[in-house]
């Protein structure tokens, strides 16, 4: 007989996940209502919160906490947290319509993201910037980082190849070339800048065609925030590419990493997101997923 | 001890805390999985009610939700807004239940 401790384990795995799956249901179902109550319940002492109890946030990923009774206390109480009123004023913050933010909106708005996420982040640096910050997303392919990379030799692990198989390499290369020459020389930096690449809309900054060659240093893997509004998720990704064009009615592109993980498609449900340059002249911020420690409870599973 | 809820009469969750009981747990674990428990069934059956009200209407029910447990205005609402309420939440309750009894079987088998 397995031990009791497995037993647990084992059940609380299966549970989280369920819980995960109904409170990402009634999110992504009533969203505008929950968002609308979280925004008035600023006013409301958490302690009051009656039947919203075990109701918890959009972004609380309550896989719960290890089992000591403060914790589970802890849990009883979670319900609309910072997560939801950052997606709250950042509704509030946001045009009803997709267009380019205005200065003063992109201002509010990277200082908002900025204080959330924790990195600081703003849509102009030493003078340059992208035509907009707040877009449509739309999916990009694989890109072959050294010559002879196919869709065989692109993935390190079976899990990522049945995730991402399917989007595909794209028949041309990125907007700067091969990562390295050779797949000998393939470092772990080049693989997550691939992971994580924007294609964005270089050729559409302003003054582009006088400023070329200053604006291809500046853009070629620059760090980007990438944001999906409507459920809080960001990724640091790179500009890895240029696109898409103007007539396709979408802004800017991701890698199948990034679109998986802000939970974007493409076609018709394609959806808004916030993309600001990252102001990191150290290296010292990581690509991929970024996590907002405070908003999250410790799984110490 | 469980929060009762505005549904408590009509969702009983004993044959779960029962199930929980015969895998052995210590207590914080089972206090734990019995949270994770309450609240899936209480997410589902919000959708559930959620679901069927309109825009306007569900500001309105989660209004009175967050009010301090005031279980007979939220009936008194939700009576006047969806047919047959009782019968729609206990059985999105059921359903899960049925979902989570195998859920504990099967981690008691394994």
């Amino acid at each position: 007989m397995l031990p009791k401790k497995t037993h647990y384990h084992k059940l609380k795995h299966k549970l989280a996940k369920r819980h995960e799956d109904v409170r990402k249901k009634v999110w992504d179902k009533h969203a505008i209502p929950l968002a609308d109550l979280a925004n008035n319940a600023k006013q409301v002492a958490m302690g009051s919160m009656g039947g919203l109890m075990l109701l918890t946030s959009a972004q609380s990923n309550i896989t719960l906490p290890a089992p000591d009774q403060q914790v589970i206390e802890e849990t009883r109480s979670i319900e609309l947290d910072k997560s939801v009123f950052f997606q709250s004023d950042l509704a509030e913050m946001l045009p009803d319509e997709v267009r380019p933010l205005t200065k003063e909106e992109e201002t509010k708005t990277g200082e908002l993201l900025s204080a959330h996420y924790g990195i600081p982040v703003a849509a102009e640096i030493d003078g340059k910037r992208l035509n907009r910050s707040y877009g449509y997303i739309g999916a990009e392919q694989h890109l072959a980082r050294y010559p002879g990379d196919t869709m065989e030799s692109h993935f390190n692990n079976p899990d990522d190849a049945a995730k991402y198989w399917s989007s595909g390499m794209a028949p041309g290369l990125g907007a700067w070339g091969y990562f390295v020459p050779a797949g000998q020389q393939l470092s772990e930096t080049d693989v997550q800048r691939e992971k994580y690449y924007l294609a964005v809309q270089t050729f559409l900054s302003p003054n582009f065609n006088q400023r070329i060659r200053e604006y291809r240093d500046f853009y070629k893997f620059r760090k980007m925030l990438v944001v999906n509004p409507n459920n809080g998720k960001a990724v640091v990704a790179v500009i890895g590419d240029a696109g898409p064009a103007q007539w396709t009615g979408k802004s800017l592109g991701g890698s199948p990493e990034v679109m998986k993980y802000l939970e974007r498609v493409d076609g018709r449900a394609k959806g808004p997101v916030l993309y600001f340059f990252v102001d990191d002249p150290n290296d010292t911020i990581p690509l991929g997923p970024v996590d907002v420690a405070e908003q999250k409870l410790v799984n110490k599973e | 001890m469980k929060k009762k809820q505005f549904y408590s009469h009509i969702v009983d969750t004993d044959s779960l805390t029962r199930a929980l009981l015969e895998l052995g747990l210590k207590d914080d674990e089972h206090k734990h999985l019995e949270i994770l428990i309450e609240s899936t069934i209480h997410h589902e059956i919000i959708d559930a009610i959620l679901s069927e009200l309109s825009e306007g209407d569900k500001k309105i029910f989660l209004k009175h939700l967050s009010s301090e447990d005031n279980h007979e205005k939220v009936w008194e609402y939700l009576m006047d807004k969806v047919d047959s309420v009782e019968e729609k939440i206990k059985r999105a309750a059921d359903d899960l239940k049925k979902e989570l009894h195998k859920d504990i079987e099967e981690t008691k088998k394994s």
